[in-house]
């Protein structure tokens, strides 16, 4: 790149890491507050980094590039460390390096009496590592880098309180869920190398505009596809979400930035990225809507009969991860960042809420045995609902902008779309107060004797609760406008009225069931019957997934291979052979009987043959 | 010059701990310790002069050896053999680090095969690389016979005749082909008859290679082994002691995937490409079997060996892709499996010299009693899980990327085995160190194991992060094997586009 | 022609060793008439050995006036003097091990020495015949004496009928090789090779191809037999365990080396014009000995047994090289013969210091007498064929000569067979290092000085021949110029 600055991106990189190894090498000899200050100080100072690299590159009209050393050379295939920036990882970076240091100054007070803190924040220092090489990568390789890596923090932190089973097992299926949609996305990669001859990501963009439409749909769609599956694995998309929900068995604070904020969101990066592909592949960009919006419809009705509050947002999570889908696969990619921007702030501030009360209520996290909090625990109070109101898509809160920017944009692609979203806005409204209002009004049903949590705990709620207020304003979808062709649709008011309509519909639906009439939610659900129960179950597709895949995958591999073929063909291909050996070894034994009479007959025999044999052969000649 | 040091010096340890230090357990162990060290440092004293011209072997030693037939004691090192060799010194003198606790006799055969498998990667001469081949059965035979442990329902003696009779009859014919080859090109020296070929006055027709190839392939195909030729695998790693299994399951297998790099495709090149289709078949059947067999596996050495046949079959996969990513892949990842499955059987050695046993159920929550183990291990799988920024990556992503050209099912298929390998990776892990806490209390690494450990997790992060150190050497070796082996040779490219959109 | 019936000095002098052979036996047999009855006899090994070592001497000085003697009789060449060292080579470690064998059984005697020299001239002779009537002289004489060696010890079952088996078998077989003998001359009017095959190459004088074919026939059938080939093999197990082993080692090594050279001399000379009709045969007998050699020795837990079988799959193996029926080949032949003369001479050395011989009862012998031990896994080696083992090398030596032969099927079912026998000879290697030491397990002595002598010296040659074979064969290459 021509007469660019050197920036020294890789620093945004390097504090984080720096800190991880700190605290990971010799950190368990340091006291909590070194470790702490260690932490996030290095997430903030690369928060601080991103700033000032912005700053200076003020515009950012060309995406701008670093590279600095060779990671695999192979043949015409040559892929490097590159780093770089363009308008879109510009926002990606502030909101990973800002709500990051938030959440890790809100985790230092949450994570005050737990073991293993050293452990917690290398984990944490770590992620935000991988999760920035994500963001910054150049090449889709690197990009997979960061991927993955973030896959490992998040198994390592699901597994933070590994001395428990379930912790362990969701931390593997995690991971296992993610490796899934990595499959795909590596599956991509080698066909972005087979048919570009490269995995740089401005080449290959290129490459993917100048192909003529006719020839290239077919692979295209392909490539999309698979990018396509391995987003559904990081962005717990229908039908790889089941990772997600799981996940909550990590320390809040995990669950606020890296499966609500930070980590979750890579699939809708990444597809974002990749709009000069999805672009030429509509039937992918299709697929991706539908999704999307599959996603967001089954993530809410769950989330209406969990009863622990992380679990109500973490469907919640995935149903907004659906939004953003539909964002994507309609066309409005800048909505849909949009939505993953404000997403950031509401949600993350909503899991941090939630950790606050659960931090109140010493661990508790069942929904049942809560309610009246709103006095206990007042600035909890007041920002987690400042959260729910955002989320719910009320004007004027962040939620409402983004959200409807997703509606109106779907509107325009196909009505009926619009329509499922909109009724989904109604259940997450519904939902998410549902939740409010269990924890806070109504008689308090638990033991524990609740207390607020400490400044260094609710400082970022309150900001999280502004941003969560005023991000709405935010000049995203502007600063991105460049980047996508533009959708020229009505700022329809109609359509805005009946989403906020819906929105109130399901707060007020809420409030009537929750609070008007307290303990009324048991009859309705009874009257709804074997639906409700299917709600509550989940759709039953984890055990689904068991009795298809993971119990035909282990069983079989035990009786069929273990037992069948690696018994029978492979030894028993071994064995038979000695066998056969010993066999004929035992027919000749039997010439050797020491009987002399016989051995005489033999040599007779044997004699008559050598006669017979030379008299008749070479006869030729 | 210092590949002579490095293959005599253990030959000398080896000696040494045989006759007059039989006795002196101690002297002994620093006698190899110092053998096995020396020689490592002499195989890294190789590497500028091998990157210089990695393609030219930088000969070390040319004797004749014997007058007729005109066998050459002829050793050398080339980018191909260069990191080979160098994990070859580096894994036994780990192995000997950690058998501190054997007899002198137990040291003098880790040292003699070390020998014999830098014999191996080091022949110039193809008798002379028959005659290391064989040779190394000989210390694994008297290590597993006389210090394997029975394990279940195997017993270490019959693993061992297993091991040996199946390796030993599977490379008999190899000899005959060999020799078919002196006869017909009048010398062993197989630089000399490349470049016979090359200047097409030796010229094996279709008819003959064919043969010749598979006397070749079967002697490599059950060393390394490759589904089905892996009866004698799982047995043999779980009864070997641990030092042995170290160098066995780290450098045993890549004699065959050496050779069929080194020999099969530049010597036989109709026939490699005419057999590409059904070998690339068993190697992803080596991937996915092996794979999902691991994933059942009570014991952690079994598990480990099944999780080996996979891997290699990776290996195998990216030889027969016939393309330089897949060749480079493969011959990177022989590197990076030695190190990552040696570190893995260090550490597996290190539980079972706690527990007694690698049986998983043995084990469960040691994490919290043994952090720096338990973080260790965890690397090492993850590596071995195909981690990226861990060495095994480069290989498995540059082997997927050669079998994407070759066709793209083949790489779909293969790359199924990546997921695989999280899962058993991460569920050995899970049962063997997450979980309740043991009621027991463990050790946790020792200075000694740590000391073992230490290097191949550096490696591990370095080679995944900047594959730039290793891979241009063997990169340039592999663009000419790719040469060599489309040297009279008619056959065609698809499109790569047109290949991606009807892949399969 | 020589027509004089006085032999010249240069005629006596090539047949020098076999002379010095007969005085040593006739004195050895006077001595031991000066002791009534069996027990030790000092010296008398010594005095046999210095006998060997002087015929030793003169089968080199004959080697240097080579030729034709007593009217084209004998023929001495390098061919001849290979064979001759080579079998009085053997018989010396054979001395060797029999004596402390011997007078550790108090059955030390003279006529065992005198015994074994007499064979030896047979053997001797059968290198040096050039003629069929004496071929057949000198198997006689070599094959009697070893009937009588093998029933050594009078006083057990099994060396009795050992000797009573090889006695009769060997005669039958003997008919078959005389009958074979007379059908020749009948047809050719000749006993002496070069005329014969000189007939035989003239097709104007040459008679009825089958008849002369069946004559080869039966003559190859006698060879067979003494080589112990398929499907004349029955014998040799039982022969060779229940001999004593020192004379298993001797009759397993000896007299089936001269039976090589004879099958060689007069097959390569005399029937070599009709080479087309016997090779064939040959070939097929070859690949029968290997696979019936190694596949029966699987079922055996016997070592001297195991043994056993392993002499006639290893004479399966040179009959590969003969079959090869080229320079190279005999060159291989003899190379052979030699690295297996060494290891199995060690094997049966080792075996001879015990008084059992199941497997069993090597059991942890490793732990017990290592040195022992490590020697026998020197021999168990080269005859498994690993590399640095003068067994590799020989069957090297021996399939290259197939391969260039283009008898690829017979080289590739070779190798594989001789890949089944590792496992055998393995089971030998596992009893002494992998399986505990029994506890009713009897004490073991000290090997003598002569016992350990052998081992080392054959264990030295197979080593040795190992790592530098090329001297060896050079000098089996020098040897090998029999087709002309």
């Amino acid at each position: 790149m021509p007469n660019q600055p050197d920036l020294h991106l890789w620093l945004i990189l390097f504090f984080p890491l720096l800190g991880a190894l700190i605290n990971g090498t010799i950190g368990r000899r340091f006291s909590k507050g070194l470790i702490g200050s260690i932490a996030i100080g290095s997430v903030a100072l690369s928060f601080l980094w991103v700033v000032r690299s912005l700053s200076e590159l003020g515009q950012l009209d060309a995406p701008h590039i670093e590279r600095y050393f060779n990671w695999i050379t192979s043949g015409d295939l040559k892929v490097g460390f590159d780093l770089s920036v363009d308008r879109l990882s510009s926002i990606m970076l502030l909101v990973v390096t800002g709500v990051g240091t938030l959440i890790h100054v809100y985790a230092v007070g949450y994570m005050d009496h737990e073991e293993g803190f050293w452990r917690f924040f290398s984990y944490l220092n770590l992620f935000m590592f991988f999760m920035l090489i994500l963001v910054l990568a150049q090449n889709f390789l690197l990009l997979f880098v960061g991927w993955e890596g973030v896959g490992l923090c998040s198994y390592l932190l699901i597994g933070f309180y590994f001395l428990e089973k379930y912790a362990g097992d969701a931390a593997k299926k995690a991971f296992i869920v993610n490796r899934i949609g990595d499959f795909g996305f590596s599956l991509a990669m080698l066909l972005l190398v087979v048919s570009f001859g490269s995995l740089d990501m401005t080449t290959v963009f290129e490459a993917a505009k100048k192909l003529p439409v006719e020839s290239s749909v077919g692979v295209l769609t392909t490539i999309a596809l698979l990018l396509l599956v391995g987003a559904c694995g990081k962005s717990a998309q229908v039908p790889l979400y089941v990772w997600l929900p799981d996940a909550m068995a990590g320390p809040t604070p995990v669950s606020a930035l890296i499966h609500a904020a930070t980590m979750v969101t890579a699939g809708v990066y990444v597809v974002a990225r990749s709009s000069e592909i999805f672009l030429k592949a509509p039937i992918a960009m299709e697929v991706v809507a539908v999704i999307g919006l599959v996603t967001a419809v089954v993530a809410a009705l769950i989330g209406t009969a969990q009863n622990d509050i992380k679990k109500v947002f973490a469907y919640s999570t995935v149903s907004q991860l659906g939004y953003m889908f539909v964002g994507l696969g309609v066309g409005a990619f800048s909505a849909g960042i949009f939505h993953v921007v404000t997403h950031a702030f509401f949600k993350a501030l909503l899991f941090l809420g939630a950790g606050s009360v659960i931090h109140a209520l010493h661990g508790e996290q069942d929904l049942s045995n809560m309610g009246g909090l709103k006095s206990k625990i007042p600035i909890t109070y007041w920002t987690l609902l400042t959260g729910a109101v955002a989320i719910a898509g009320v004007w004027p809160f962040a939620g409402f902008h983004s959200k409807d920017a997703i509606l109106l944009a779907a509107h325009a692609h196909a009505p009926w779309m619009y329509w499922v979203g909109v009724v989904t806005a109604g259940l997450t409204a519904f939902y998410v107060f549902r939740a409010i209002f269990l924890c806070f009004f109504g008689e308090y049903r638990g033991k524990a004797n609740p207390h607020e949590s400490p400044a260094i705990m609710y400082m970022p709620l309150v900001i999280l609760a502004l941003l969560s207020v005023a991000g709405g304003y935010l000049p995203v979808m502007d600063w991105l406008a460049p980047l996508y062709p533009v959708h020229e649709h009505p700022h329809d008011m109609t359509l805005i009225g009946i989403s906020l309509g819906f929105a109130f519909a399901g707060i007020f639906a809420a409030y009537y069931v929750y609070v008007l009439n307290p303990g009324s939610a048991d009859g309705y659900a009874k009257s709804l019957g074997g639906v409700y129960r299917a709600i509550a179950g989940k759709f039953y597709v984890d055990e689904a997934y068991d009795a298809a895949i993971v119990h035909p995958l282990e069983h079989g591999s035990r009786t069929v291979l273990l037992n069948g073929v690696e018994q029978i063909v492979v030894q028993g291909g071994v064995s038979g052979t000695v066998g056969v050996a010993r066999w004929m070894g035992g027919l000749f034994r039997l010439m050797q009987g020491g009987n002399i009479r016989s051995y005489a007959v033999y040599a007779l025999l044997g004699a008559i043959i050598f006669l017979g044999v030379m008299a008749s052969s070479g006869g030729a000649r | 010059m210092y590949l002579l040091v490095a293959l005599f010096l253990p030959l000398v340890g080896f000696l040494a701990c045989m006759t007059l230090l039989r006795k002196a357990r101690q002297t002994a162990y620093t006698a190899a310790l110092a053998s096995a060290g020396i020689a490592f440092l002499a195989s890294l004293a190789m590497v500028p002069e091998v990157m210089q011209n990695p393609t030219r072997v930088s000969q070390a030693l040319a004797v004749n050896w014997i007058p007729y037939p005109p066998i050459h004691f002829s050793i050398g090192a080339d980018g191909l053999s260069l990191w080979l060799i160098a994990a070859t010194t580096l894994l036994s003198l780990i192995a000997i680090l950690t058998a501190s606790k054997r007899d002198p006799q137990f040291l003098a055969w880790l040292l003699l095969l070390e020998v014999g498998i830098v014999g191996v990667f080091s022949s110039q001469d193809l008798f002379l690389f028959f005659v290391f081949f064989e040779l190394t059965l000989v210390p694994t035979l008297f290590l597993m016979g006389q210090y394997g442990k029975d394990s279940g329902k195997t017993t270490s003696n019959a693993a061992t005749i297993k091991f040996f009779v199946y390796t030993f009859a599977g490379s008999v014919l190899m000899l005959a082909a060999i020799t078919y080859l002196f006869l017909k090109a009048g010398t062993f020296d197989y630089q000399n008859i490349l470049l016979q070929v090359q200047a097409g006055s030796f010229r094996l027709s279709p008819a003959e290679q064919m043969p010749l190839f598979l006397a070749f392939f079967l002697a490599f195909a059950v060393k390394t082994p490759l589904f089905p030729f892996h009866a004698w695998q799982a047995d043999a790693y779980t009864t070997a002691p641990s030092p042995l299994g170290i160098v066995m399951a780290g450098l045993m297998g890549k004699l065959g995937t050496y050779g069929l790099l080194r020999f099969c495709l530049p010597l036989f090149p109709n026939a490699a490409r005419e057999c590409a289709g059904w070998i690339n078949g068993l190697a992803i059947l080596a991937i996915l079997y092996g794979a999902l067999v691991a994933i059942v596996q009570p014991n952690i050495k079994r598990l480990l060996a099944f999780s080996s046949l996979s891997h290699l079959g990776f290996i195998v996969l990216g030889i027969f892709s016939f393309h330089i990513n897949g060749l480079d892949g493969a011959a990177y990842q022989m590197v990076c499996h030695a190190i990552t499955t040696g570190g893995l059987f260090v550490l597996a050695g290190v539980l079972e010299e706690r527990k007694g046993s690698c049986e998983i159920s043995a084990f469960g929550g040691l994490a919290s009693r043994t952090p720096w183990l338990a973080t260790t291990f965890l690397v090492a799988a993850l590596a071995s899980s195909g981690l990226p920024s861990l060495n095994n990556f480069v290989g498995e992503y540059l082997i997927l990327q050669g079998a994407a050209f070759a066709g793209f099912a083949y790489a779909a298929a293969a790359a199924v085995g990546v997921i695989l390998s999280a899962v058993y990776l991460l569920w050995m892990y899970q049962r063997t160190f997450l979980g309740p806490n043991p009621a027991e209390d463990t050790k946790d690494l020792s200075n000694q194991e740590a000391l073992a450990i230490a290097p191949l997790i550096l490696l591990m992060i370095w080679m995944g992060v900047n594959s730039g150190s290793f891979l241009p050497v063997q990169s340039a070796v592999n663009q000419k094997i790719l040469q060599q082996s489309k040297m009279n040779v008619e056959f065609r490219v698809a499109a790569p586009v047109a290949e991606a959109i009807h892949g399969n | 022609m020589g027509t004089n019936m006085i032999p010249t000095g240069d005629e006596l002098l090539r047949f020098l060793p076999e002379m010095i052979l007969a005085v040593f036996a006739v004195l050895v047999m006077l001595w031991e008439s000066r002791h009534d009855e069996h027990g030790e006899r000092r010296g008398m090994p010594m005095f046999t050995l210095i006998g060997l070592a002087l015929a030793a001497v003169a089968t080199v000085v004959a080697g240097s006036y080579q030729g034709l003697a007593f009217s084209n009789m004998i023929v001495v060449d390098s061919f001849t003097t290979f064979f001759r060292l080579l079998v009085l080579a053997i018989a010396a470690l054979a001395v060797l091990t029999a004596s402390p064998f011997l007078r550790e059984r108090k059955a030390e005697g003279g006529e065992f020495y005198s015994l074994m020299l007499l064979s030896l001239i047979g053997q001797s002779l059968m290198a040096a015949s050039n003629e069929l009537m004496m071929v057949f002289i000198g198997i006689e004489i070599s094959s009697i004496s070893s009937y009588v060696l093998a029933g050594y010890l009078r006083d057990d079952k099994r060396a009795n009928e050992s000797a009573l088996k090889y006695f009769l078998l060997g005669s039958f077989a003997t008919g078959f090789l005389l009958y074979g003998i007379s059908w020749t001359y009948g047809l050719t009017g000749t006993t002496n090779l070069n005329e014969i095959a000189a007939i035989l190459g003239n097709s104007d004088i040459a008679p009825d191809k089958v008849l002369t074919s069946a004559a080869a026939a039966l003559i190859l059938a006698g060879l067979c037999f003494k080589v112990s080939a398929f499907p004349f093999q029955s014998w040799a197990p039982d022969v060779y365990q229940g001999a004593a082993t020192p004379v298993g080692a001797f009759l397993s090594a000896a007299p089936k080396a001269a039976a090589f050279a004879t099958l060689l001399r007069v097959f390569f000379t005399a029937f070599e014009p009709m080479s087309d009709r016997w090779l064939p045969l040959l070939t097929a007998v070859a690949l029968l000995t290997m696979i019936v050699g190694n596949l029966a020795a699987l079922w055996q837990s016997d070592v001297k047994r195991i043994l056993g079988y392993s002499s006639i799959a290893n004479a399966g193996y040179v009959l590969v090289a003969v079959a090869a029926h080229s320079t190279l080949g005999v060159s291989a032949v003899l190379f052979y013969l030699a690295a297996y003369s060494a290891m199995n001479v060690g094997a049966f050395a080792v075996v001879s210091m015990r008084e059992q011989t199941e497997l069993s009862d090597f059991n942890g012998l490793a732990k017990r007498q290592p040195l022992t031990a490590a020697l026998m896994t020197v021999f168990m080696s080269s005859l498994i064929g690993l590399p640095l083992t003068a067994g590799f090398f020989g069957k090297f030596y021996i399939f290259q000569s197939a391969i260039d032969s283009e008898m690829y099927w017979l080289a590739g079912i070779g190798l594989l067979t001789s890949a089944v026998a590792a496992f055998y000879y393995l089971r030998v290697i596992k009893a002494m290092y992998m399986e505990p030491v029994a506890d009713d397990a009897p004490e073991l002595a000290v090997p003598a000085s002569s016992l350990q002598a052998v081992l080392f010296v054959s264990a030295a040659v197979t080593i040795g021949f190992g790592i530098f074979p090329g001297w060896l064969l050079d000098w089996a290459t020098r040897s090998s110029g029999l087709l002309r």
